[in-house]
Order: structure tokens, then C-alpha cells, then sequence
């Protein structure tokens, strides 16, 4: 019997040696602050061109669904979202339905894009005035049901603090006002770690134009309803964060019928998406290694027997 | 049949619409707790083989309500003031219908959030009962206790202290029930519920290696996509591959067909997207022919 | 005042009485006539051996019914794990049936003490056995993986609705040499299962698994009635194909009384046009015609 002992420990490498080599190559990569390049997809442009479409002044509905666990592609994709929102002056109503720690998360989202604002010189959102935190909704079929049904008794009693006020009903801020239904917002944007969207579009898709920022695994499903009309535009993944971010860097030119997008030249466009992308690029580099290195010793060992 | 069921005159008022307060919704609200009293004394004194019709029943007119929310018109404006609805039946019914939805939609929430404290109850029995007999890991139990305890009081305390026109002094103080819950919520429980998540991105390099191998033609199809795939997600190799492909070819409309971009969404258009559309029209079909069993109660429960 | 509504559109309508029918009839059809054929499912023939493993090396069997509430999907697991446990209660072999929702779990207690009851063995029901971990995902997960590396399950049966959990089961799992029978709902986590378990139900697979198993005719009726009804999705998705093809191109006129063979886009398409009928107008709040907008279909 041929000598095969080294192929066969490349066939059965330790689990553990891989994990090892994972944390290396994540970790070391995140020290490097190389901007990857990136050539933004067809779903993203869309996703670019229709919240870029949204009249200055507003309203539209933000339904944040991620919490902590999915933070590193989510929480690019909100910070994404909310700065271009925010200097198109766009108000926005917030709401979860997935976890009860999603409007906490995404409060410090809106927390951390003011103080990026704030040390601009910019003008920062304020509660009750630009957002309402809508709050955390149970039961995410139902609240969609309720929503497509009767907007107004979907979030009745829901309150938030007004200046001078304390708790008031959120149908009283300048954010909500006109709005009675759905069909009233230009936009119904919902970034999510889970299947939220999917939910969202099979409820409302034809109430509202619905744009999703979702994770990389919710993707795929994701995309059907982007081929068929029901999602205007999808963000996907850490990907999608690293696509967007380079469109807001410089812009879209005018193709296939569309007209041309502007950028936010001069201000911070690139986040977490561009910061996270090369240890993307080094994740994935190890694992096309580990199978590409499985399967030379599988076949080298076959051989020699 | 619409238009003659539209001759007959809908009721203007309805459960669903009274304003909350209102001597009609508390009307409503005691004859259904009386009503929903002997409905369940009637299922504990009813002979065995009279609760499952009874059970039946119940199941068919809820089931019923979901299946008319779907089939049956409904209206464009939810809010029109009661006085200016259109009279007639199939109007009538859809409004009740629309009215009815942000209600029943709660129902399966209060149901869960009194069933909740069954599953908490097995959780502390059989920890309690470890704990006590000195089982195997015990003190983990132990552990477990004291969270349980320790979250529910700092969650419960922090939100009661916010309540009313404290909320802005809480900023400002930071009292112990707001450090107690700072450090539970987003300085354990986050952190930890990533740190599971991102357990995932290990398992998936392990299993990724154990499993893609080219074992038979149809691995070794299914490996090739999924390294397209997999390059397709580095922008790099994606600007790079292209380029490349675009300046040997000199752009000709054929061969860019060649790019990363072009074969990596050819894949997914043509082949992926697709295909999950097909799993999940068996998915649904499932789902619904599940659904219909229960709703008109064709399903035995348990092993047969 | 008619046009104050949306008609609900009359395709839908009709495929949703279609597949009733398809369903109902077919049920009907097996109560009488209980020859129907249905195919082997390998991760199913899987489940008889996997339990008798377990007993061989005097470890648990654990049941995961996924991560969603109390709905058809959940049902349909604790039906499967139904089965299991009724094969596992005849060896006496012990069960660990994991829940995540509080309302699965109350099901799932009934269910599986009536099976020991059915059996003829209530006394080897152990109500530790059905257990409520957490309603928080990950908390479930870190509580489902202890179990499993503390009592060295030696079968595993993962089906429902599973998200991110799905993946740091099955590996866990997978570290301890345990066999394991997967499926969700979601198709989103298939490849996680497919890359890291033994045996895999795909798609409706899973729904097919209760009529595999117990050969009731109402399930093996209801399992035919569903592919009566893929067939008519495939049957309809070729009938769309043909249609656009021939409805795609256009005879449209050119210079000199010549005329060009176009291609339509969607919107020009006559099927479109037909199964997307002129939709009402919303008319936003203050708008004098506000609740008279014309009837269309959806």
C-alpha cells in the first residue's frame, strides 16, 4: 500500500485547525484598511434608485428587524440607509416585529449616524420631529395583516415622547402626519436578519413600493420576489453593504433607460461594508482553500491506493 | 348572488369598531368573558365524545374568518367614518372584516403570552428539582435560576422607573435598576446571542470541507457552482476577472457572456432562483393542504 | 357604491378552490380506495434504524420541532414525532423533544403522553423528557447543544422551521457522531442541513412524511392531492410560457407600409394586462373623491 499519510491529514484535517486558522483570517484582515473594490449588482441599483427617489421631506415606514446576531451585515445596512435618508431629509416611522431587541438596536444605529452628523456640523434627527419609535410589534403575520388592513388601529395607542409633552400619541407628530394607510408612504423599507421581508411583501407588496435589506442566507429567497416586481430594490449581505456604500461614494451613470444617480461626494460614504470586506474576501479565500485542499488529497489518495 | 346579497342593509356598528371606553365595548367585553366562561365549563363537564365537535366547531369558525380575509373583497379605505360606509351585505361584511383584523390578529398573542408562563414553569420545575436532588451539573441549574430571576426583575424594574415623566431624569441619574440592566441586556445577552451566531461562520468552514467533495458527477456540479458562488461574493476577483475577460475580448457581445458577473447571475436567475420557487410551491401546497386538514379537522393528532 | 372595493382577483380565487378540490377529492378517493402509490423517502426508512441505534447504545433520541410557533409547520413536526417516539416508546428507549415556543411545547406534552398512553405504556412517559429550553433563538441553540453534549444523543430529528440555529445543531450534533434526520420549511437553511446531516428531507418532503409513515388515507390522499396540484402549477407555468412566447412578439407597423416583428414588453403583454387588471386609485387623505375610487382587481 502506497504512502498516503500526509494526503490523508489533508483529507481529515482537525475541525479545530480550521476554526484556528478562521480567527486568524478574520481577525488580521480587520487591520487592514484597504478599500476592496466592488461592482455593485442589479438588485443594489435598484435599491439606490428608488430610496434616492423618495422626495426630500417624506415619510416612509422603517421596519428594523435584526438585533445584535446579525450585526455585522445589518448594522452596515442600516447605518447605509440612514445616512442617505438623512440628507435627502427623509422622516421616517420606525417599528419591529422580529425581536423585542430590534428597536433598541436600532436606536443606537440612529445614535451613533447623529453623532457622526453631530461632529459634522450637520443637522441631527430628533425624535418625535424627523422619527417616531413605533416600537415592537408581537406576532409579525398579524401586525402585517393589521397594517395592510387599517394603519391607524394597527398603531393605535402607540406613543412617544414629545417635546414639552411627555408620551403622546405618535399620529400627533409632524412625522406621521397625512398618513392614514400604507399606500400613503412613498416607501415601506424593511431591514431584517430574519424572514420578516418575506412576510412584509406577501401582505403589502402591492400596497406599497417594497425595498429589503436582508442577510446573505435570506438572499436567495429574497431574490424571487425581486424578479417578479414585488421588491423594488434588495441590499444583500455584507456584500450588498460594500455595493451601496460604492454607489453613495460615486454615484450611478445613467444605463439601460435609467438616468443618472448622484453620489454624496465629500462625506462619509464608506462604512462598515468597505471596512468588513476584506475580511470577507479572507474568509472566503480560506474556505475555497479547505475544499479545493480536501479534494486534491481525496484524489491523490485514491490514486496512490 | 353579490348583487342580490348587496340588497340587504349592513349593520353600521360593530364590535370591532367601538372606540375604546365605550359602554358597548365593555358590553362586549363581559358577554364574551361570560360566554367564553361556559364554553369552557361546557368542554369540562361534556361527555368525551361531545368535545370534539365542540372542539371542531371552534376550530372551523376561526379557521373561517382567516379563509374569508382572504377571499373576500375588501375595502379600499379601512377608515371611512361608520355613517358614510355603503349599505349593503357584502359591503358590511367586509368592513366587519377589515375592522376585525387588528383584533383577532392579537388573539394568538395573548394566548401565547399566558401559555409562556407553562413553559416557564417546566423550566424552573425541572432546575428547581436538580438543584434540590443534587442531580448531575446542578450548579448550572443554579445559574440558570438566578438569571432567570435576576432579568426579569432589572428588565421589569428599568421599564417601570421609565414610565412617566421620570424617563428623562433616569438619563441623567443612571440608577441601580438601569446599570442592572445595561449590563444584563446589552452587556451579557447581546454579546452572547452574537457570539452564538457567530459560531455559525465556523461551522459553516468545517462543513463546507467535510462535505464538498467530488465524489460523483453530481458533486462535482455542485462544487463548481458553488465556487462560482462563492467568488462571485469577492468584489475583488469579480472587478479583476471582468476586466480581464472585457480587454482580451475587446468587449464582444458573446464572450463577456463570460464574465464572473454574467455566468455567477446566469446561475442564480436561471437555476437558483428558480428552483427555490419550485421548493417553495410544494412548501406552500403543504402547508395549505396541513391547513385545510386541521381547519375542517380531518387530522388525527398523534401517532396512528 | 360599489367601487369602494378591491375584488380579490379571480385567479387566485380559482386556484385556491382548484387545489381544495384536488385535496379534498383525493382524500375522499383513499378512504376508498387505499392502494395509492407514494414513493420511498430515504431519510425516512432512515428513522427506524437511527432509533435502534440509540437503543444499542442506551442514549437518547432528541426531536427538535424547529423554531416557529404553533402552526401547520409545527403540527406537522410533533406528527412525525409522533412516530418516533411511538418506535422509541416500544424499545424504551428514552426522548429529549426540545421546544422553543411555549405553545409547541404544551402540544408537543400532549401529544407524546398520548403516544406512551396509545402504547400501552404510560409509565415510562417522563414529563422531563418534553422540555421548554428558552424563547430566545440562541439561547435555545446554547441550551439544545448542552443537552446534546452532555447526554450524548445518539439520534437526532431536526424538522420545522429553522433559521440561524439549524447549522450549530446539526454540527454539534455532528461532533458527537450522532445520526441525524433534518428538514425545514426554510428553504434558506436546506443547504446547512444537506452540508452537515445524514438524511435530509427536502421541501414538501417533510409534509409527506406523515402520510409516509402512518399510511393514513386522509394523509396519503391529501399527499396525491398535492401533486395533482403541482401539476397544474407546472401545467400552468408552461401554458404562461406559451402564451408570452407567442403573445411576446408583435407585427408592428414601419416605414413604407412595412412592418417589424417587436418584442413586447411586460406591460404590453396582453397576459399581463389580463391577470393585472386596472388597479383603484389610492386616493390619499383630503382627497374629495376619497372613498369612491373605482373597483379593479388586485
Amino acid at each position: 500500500m502506497a504512502n498516503t499519510g500526509v494526503w490523508d491529514k489533508l483529507q481529515t484535517v482537525d475541525r479545530r485547525i480550521l476554526y484556528l486558522l478562521l480567527i486568524v483570517f478574520a481577525t488580521v484582515s480587520l487591520f487592514f484598511k484597504v478599500t476592496v473594490p466592488t461592482k455593485p449588482g442589479e438588485p443594489v441599483k435598484d435599491f439606490y434608485r428608488s430610496v434616492m427617489d423618495i422626495p426630500e421631506g417624506k415619510t416612509v415606514i422603517l421596519q428594523s428587524d435584526f438585533t445584535q446576531s446579525t450585526r455585522g451585515e445589518s448594522s452596515g445596512q442600516m447605518e447605509a440607509l440612514l445616512r442617505i435618508l438623512m440628507r435627502k431629509n427623509v422622516k421616517f416611522a420606525l417599528l419591529s416585529v422580529a425581536d423585542p431587541q430590534a428597536p433598541l438596536v436600532a436606536l443606537n444605529v440612529i445614535r451613533a449616524i447623529n453623532q457622526e452628523r453631530k461632529a459634522k456640523g450637520e443637522r441631527t434627527y430628533v425624535a418625535w420631529e424627523d422619527f417616531v419609535n413605533l416600537g415592537y410589534f408581537p406576532n409579525a403575520e398579524g401586525t402585517a395583516n393589521s397594517m395592510a388592513s387599517n394603519l391607524t388601529t394597527a398603531m393605535a395607542g402607540r406613543r412617544e415622547n414629545a417635546p414639552g409633552k411627555g408620551p403622546t400619541d405618535v399620529f400627533q407628530s409632524p412625522v406621521l402626519q397625512g398618513i392614514r394607510a400604507v399606500q400613503d408612504v412613498p416607501a415601506y423599507i424593511n431591514v431584517t436578519g430574519s424572514k420578516t421581508s418575506n412576510i412584509l411583501i406577501e401582505r403589502l407588496g402591492k400596497k406599497v413600493p417594497f425595498l429589503a435589506m436582508v442577510t446573505g442566507v435570506m438572499g436567495p429567497e429574497t431574490l424571487n420576489y425581486y424578479a417578479s416586481g414585488q421588491v423594488k430594490g434588495v441590499v444583500i449581505g455584507l456584500n450588498g453593504v460594500a455595493e451601496i456604500e460604492t454607489l453613495m461614494d460615486k454615484g450611478l451613470k445613467a444605463e439601460n433607460g435609467h438616468p443618472a444617480v448622484a453620489g454624496f461626494e465629500g462625506q462619509i460614504n464608506l462604512g462598515r461594508g468597505t471596512g468588513y470586506y476584506l475580511a470577507l474576501h479572507a474568509c472566503l479565500t480560506l474556505m475555497i482553500l479547505a475544499i479545493v485542499i480536501g479534494n486534491v488529497a481525496m484524489v491523490v489518495t485514491r490514486r496512490k491506493k | 348572488m353579490i348583487p342580490f346579497l348587496a340588497q340587504v342593509e349592513a349593520p353600521e356598528y360593530n364590535m370591532w369598531n367601538a372606540k375604546p371606553g365605550t359602554p358597548q365595548l365593555w358590553m362586549a367585553i363581559a358577554i364574551a368573558m361570560v360566554v367564553g366562561f361556559a364554553i369552557m365549563v361546557a368542554m369540562l363537564y361534556a361527555p368525551t365524545r361531545m368535545r370534539k365537535p365542540i372542539a371542531s366547531a371552534a376550530i372551523f369558525l376561526a379557521g373561517l374568518f382567516w379563509v374569508l380575509v382572504f377571499l373576500f373583497p375588501q375595502p379600499i379605505d379601512t377608515q371611512v367614518k361608520v355613517e358614510q360606509r355603503p349599505p349593503g351585505f357584502v359591503q358590511g361584511i367586509s368592513f366587519w372584516l377589515a375592522d376585525a383584523i387588528p383584533v383577532v390578529g392579537t388573539f394568538a398573542n395573548i394566548l401565547t403570552a399566558f401559555i409562556l408562563g407553562l413553559g416557564v414553569f417546566s423550566l424552573v420545575r425541572i432546575h428547581l428539582l436538580r438543584v434540590t436532588k443534587k442531580q448531575r451539573d446542578w450548579p448550572f441549574s443554579v445559574v440558570l435560576l438566578v438569571s432567570i430571576v435576576a432579568m426579569a426583575f432589572f428588565g421589569y424594574a428599568d421599564w417601570y422607573s421609565r414610565l412617566g415623566p421620570n424617563a428623562q431624569k433616569i438619563e441623567e441619574s443612571w440608577p441601580l435598576t438601569a446599570y442592572g440592566k445595561d449590563l444584563l441586556f446589552d452587556g451579557m445577552l447581546q454579546v452572547m446571542e452574537a457570539a452564538m451566531f457567530s459560531l455559525i461562520a465556523f461551522f459553516i468552514l468545517s462543513a463546507a470541507y467535510r462535505a464538498f467533495r467530488i465524489r460523483s458527477v453530481e458533486a462535482t456540479i455542485l462544487l463548481a457552482a458553488a465556487m462560482i458562488a462563492m467568488l462571485s461574493l469577492m468584489g475583488a476577483v469579480v472587478v479583476g476577472w471582468d476586466g480581464w475577460i472585457e480587454q482580451v475580448t475587446n468587449k464582444d457581445p458573446f464572450l463577456t457572456n463570460f464574465t464572473l458577473s454574467s455566468v455567477s447571475g446566469f446561475i442564480r436567475d436561471n437555476l437558483q432562483t428558480p428552483g427555490i420557487r419550485a421548493i417553495d410551491f410544494g412548501i406552500g401546497l403543504g402547508a395549505l393542504a396541513m391547513g385545510l386538514r386541521l381547519w375542517l379537522s380531518l387530522e388525527r393528532a398523534g401517532a396512528n | 357604491m360599489d367601487g369602494v372595493y378591491y375584488e380579490k382577483g379571480w385567479l387566485g380565487l380559482v386556484y385556491t378552490i382548484l387545489v381544495c378540490t384536488f385535496i379534498l377529492y383525493n382524500i375522499a378517493r383513499a378512504k376508498s380506495n387505499r392502494t395509492l402509490f407514494i414513493r420511498r423517502i430515504p431519510g425516512l426508512n432512515a428513522i427506524d434504524d437511527s432509533i435502534g441505534r440509540a437503543t444499542e447504545m442506551g442514549k437518547p433520541v432528541l426531536m427538535v420541532p424547529g423554531i416557529g410557533g404553533l402552526n401547520a409547520i409545527s403540527v406537522q413536526a410533533l406528527q412525525i414525532f409522533a412516530y418516533v417516539t411511538k418506535t422509541a416508546a416500544k424499545f424504551a428507549n428514552p426522548i429529549r423533544l426540545c421546544c422553543l415556543d411555549p405553545a409547541v411545547y404544551t402540544v408537543a406534552q400532549e401529544i407524546i403522553r398520548d403516544v406512551y398512553q396509545a402504547e400501552g405504556v404510560p409509565e415510562n412517559y417522563d414529563p422531563d423528557s418534553v422540555r421548554f429550553i428558552s424563547d430566545r433563538q440562541f439561547a435555545f441553540a446554547a441550551g439544545v447543544s448542552g443537552i446534546i453534549l452532555r447526554e450524548k444523543t445518539a439520534a437526532a430529528f431536526l424538522m420545522g422551521e429553522f433559521f440561524a440555529e439549524s447549522l450549530i445543531l446539526a454540527e454539534t450534533l455532528n461532533s458527537i457522531g450522532a445520526i441525524q434526520v433534518a428538514s425545514s420549511t426554510e428553504i434558506t437553511q436546506t443547504p446547512f442541513f444537506v452540508a452537515a446531516c445524514d438524511y435530509v428531507l427536502i421541501g414538501d418532503e417533510f409534509y409527506a412524511a406523515s402520510a409516509y409513515l402512518s399510511r393514513q388515507p386522509v394523509l396519503v390522499g391529501s399527499l396525491v392531492g398535492q401533486d395533482w396540484c403541482k401539476l397544474l402549477i407546472a401545467a400552468s407555468v408552461l401554458v404562461g410560457m406559451g402564451v408570452n412566447l407567442v403573445d411576446g412578439f408583435k407585427r408592428v407597423p414601419k416605414e413604407e407600409g412595412a412592418t417589424e416583428l417587436r418584442f413586447q414588453t411586460k406591460d404590453e403583454r396582453m397576459i399581463t394586462k389580463f391577470l393585472n387588471p386596472e388597479k383603484p386609485e389610492w386616493k390619499p387623505a383630503g382627497t374629495p373623491d376619497a372613498t369612491n375610487a373605482t373597483g379593479g382587481g388586485e
